[in-house]
């Protein structure tokens, strides 16, 4: 599906990490193209490839999609996400998805979620916040607490967003920031060490986590501690792609493939496959 | 049933030739592949199994789906039309009929369809090819491990057995019924061909290779138990190369890369058979990568054939053809993996 590049947002202080926000060239594009928050798409460029990227903005929005794609390659230079960040507004690129399975809607509704981000794994974490936060919809979920933090306050994503969310009284906006600058008035901390302070109640509640390893590694314990069961603990993974449809055998774990089976998967699931991402 | 003389095999080729692309072994310098003919005469039956299995016939080494040219607007990006011509796959072996099963779940059979394999593979009519019953089997194979005989028809529209000079032709489907009906250089069988035919796809059954008892179930298990047991991967993968070559000679490969090729402003993106084997299969743009390891790239391979495919598909998808073990350059060889790994 061809789309137009109709808004970059640059959203990082270090400038590698842009919201790219996608108008469909074809109106017909537009109505097949539904889709729900946790999914993503592979975007492309001919002469560079494709690259699978989870879709940033929520289905409640409505006349474009958005994805905030990370410059890639520190160590292997991305030759996608490159020339993504080399566009310009108005540039022409390729669409191909919505693919993959979602944050589960309905196993989420009349239950309180918990979502927590580290970094910039917080894409589609904010597609399902602004999903459940619209109006239509903040009925069907029970309580909302949302725990996000990133190394600098220069990095973290959305912020005019989270400025938004933290004036409103039907969600729990807690901000950390690993550490702070001159300027930063908020809280300071790691994000598990902050879980463990906010300390959710696992009554009716569903924790959706996305972050780096390192962040999970020590995020999950405060939840089992917490008394959240692995059932009731989300997460979305990442492998590398091609197909995005369960047919080129890149991307699975044991049996499954994250592109077609996942990305998310309940920790109850990844226990029952091999260790092998 | 039909027969004719082998020495008057490429009257047979002409004809089919008539009709659409034959593909079949032709000789070369390193042994037989399946090739489109071009002269009827190049059909050679005194193959034993040709190097790279026959899939390619389906699910080409590279498939090219957009051409483009590079810096130019998107919308003039021009799709490469899918030109599919009706095919004959003549000479293909009983486990390499038993691999076009196991590939059809995976491109149309589960998920998103695959037109390119569905096309081709509809299009094409598979003439099947018993096993020389009176020659050994080749050491690397073991195809009645997987339940396999060494002359059964099924899968194939047309099965082919060779009778001392002659060639029986069976049809076993509908569109087999009507091609041989078509074929006038073919003579009717007699009642002792039938006979014969019915005998060698018996004792084809009883035809072994090289045997372990594997059901798909139990050896799906038990790979899973061993996945963590890290001393017994180093150990069978101890000389492996990571070259890849089992993979690409492999019929139940279906791994594929999409890439992008450009040179002088002209580009096309295709995709092309990958394989697990490689460090750079699952290497992410972040730089992590989950399978660093050789014992883990052939872990990956050997678990899929025979455990993942089996939880996701039901069979096993291996059928035993030995092309793995007589393509590896340092004598891995998955079925002694298999059979360590059952006693394991």
């Amino acid at each position: 599906m061809p789309v137009e590049i109709i808004k970059i947002i640059d959203e990082v202080d270090t400038h590698d990490i842009k919201s790219f926000r996608l108008k469909f060239l074809n109106p017909e594009d537009e109505a097949k193209f539904k889709y729900l928050p946790g999914q993503f798409s592979e975007l492309s460029i001919y002469g560079k490839g494709e690259s699978p990227i989870g879709i940033a903005s929520s289905p409640t929005q409505d006349g474009y999609v958005e994805f905030t794609v990370q410059r890639a390659g520190a160590i292997f230079p991305g030759l996608v996400t490159a020339a993504l960040h080399d566009m310009d507004e108005g540039a022409k690129i390729g669409l191909r998805g919505p693919l993959g399975n979602s944050w589960p809607i309905e196993f989420l509704e009349k239950k309180n979620i918990v979502v927590v981000g580290g970094g910039f794994a917080f894409t589609t974490l904010r597609s399902l916040i602004n999903y459940m936060l619209h109006k239509d919809n903040r009925s069907r979920f029970g309580e909302i607490t949302v725990i996000y933090g990133a190394r600098t306050p220069g990095l973290l994503l959305y912020k005019d967003e989270l400025i938004q969310w933290e004036k409103r009284n039907d969600i729990r906006t807690v901000i950390t920031v690993d550490k702070g600058d001159e300027t930063w008035t908020g809280r300071q901390g790691f994000v598990p060490a902050v879980c463990k302070d906010v300390a959710p109640s696992p009554a009716n509640t569903v924790a959706v986590i996305c972050g780096p390893p390192i962040m999970i590694k020590f995020t999950l314990p405060v939840f089992f501690e917490l008394g959240f069961s692995k059932e009731n603990i989300l997460t979305s993974l990442e492998m590398r792609m091609k197909c995005g449809v369960g047919k080129c055998g890149r991307c699975n774990v044991g049996y499954k493939y994250v592109c077609s089976d996942g990305p998310v998967f309940s920790l109850a699931q990844l226990e029952e496959l091999p260790r092998d991402f | 049933m039909k027969k004719t003389s082998i020495s008057e095999i490429s009257d047979l080729a002409a004809q089919l030739m008539g009709k659409g692309a034959l593909i079949a072994p032709v000789r070369e310098e390193a042994g037989f592949n399946f090739r489109e003919i071009s002269d009827a005469k190049q059909v050679d039956l005194n193959f034993y199994n040709t190097i790279i299995s026959p899939k390619s016939a389906f699910f080409p080494q590279t498939e090219d789906f957009v051409r483009y040219q590079t810096g130019k607007d998107i919308l003039e990006a021009t799709p490469v039309e899918l030109n599919i011509k009706p095919a004959f796959l003549f000479g293909v072996r009983p486990c390499d009929v038993k691999s076009f099963e196991i590939m059809d779940i995976h491109f149309t059979g589960t998920g998103a369809v695959d037109p390119y394999w569905q096309k081709r593979r509809e299009a094409a009519a598979i003439f099947g090819y018993a096993f020389d019953l009176n020659t050994p089997a080749d050491g690397a194979d073991f195809y009645s491990t997987l339940g396999i005989g060494a002359a059964d028809p099924e899968g194939s529209d047309v099965f082919m057995i060779k009778k001392g000079d002659d060639l029986l032709l069976k049809a076993i489907t509908p569109k087999g019924e009507k091609l041989l009906a078509e074929m006038s250089v073919l003579s009717d069988a007699t009642p002792d061909d039938l006979n014969y035919f019915d005998d060698t796809v018996a004792a084809g059954r009883a035809f072994k290779t090289r045997f372990t008892c594997v059901e798909a179930k139990p050896i799906a298990k038990k790979f899973e138990d061993l996945f963590g047991n890290t001393e017994f991967w180093e150990k069978v993968s101890n000389a492996c190369l990571s070259c890849g070559a089992c993979t690409f000679v492999c019929p139940t490969c279906y791994c594929f890369d999409i890439c992008d090729e450009t040179l002088f402003g002209k580009g096309t993106r295709r995709r092309v058979w990958d394989a697990c084997m490689f460090t750079d299969f699952t290497l992410e743009a972040s730089g992590h990568n989950p399978r660093t390891k050789v014992y883990q790239r052939l872990r990956q391979k050997v678990c899929h054939k025979y455990s993942y495919h089996i939880r996701k598909y039901g069979p096993i998808s291996c059928v035993g053809c030995g092309r793995c073990t007589r393509a590896c350059p340092v004598n891995i060889d998955i079925f002694s993996i298999v059979d360590e790994a059952m006693k394991a």
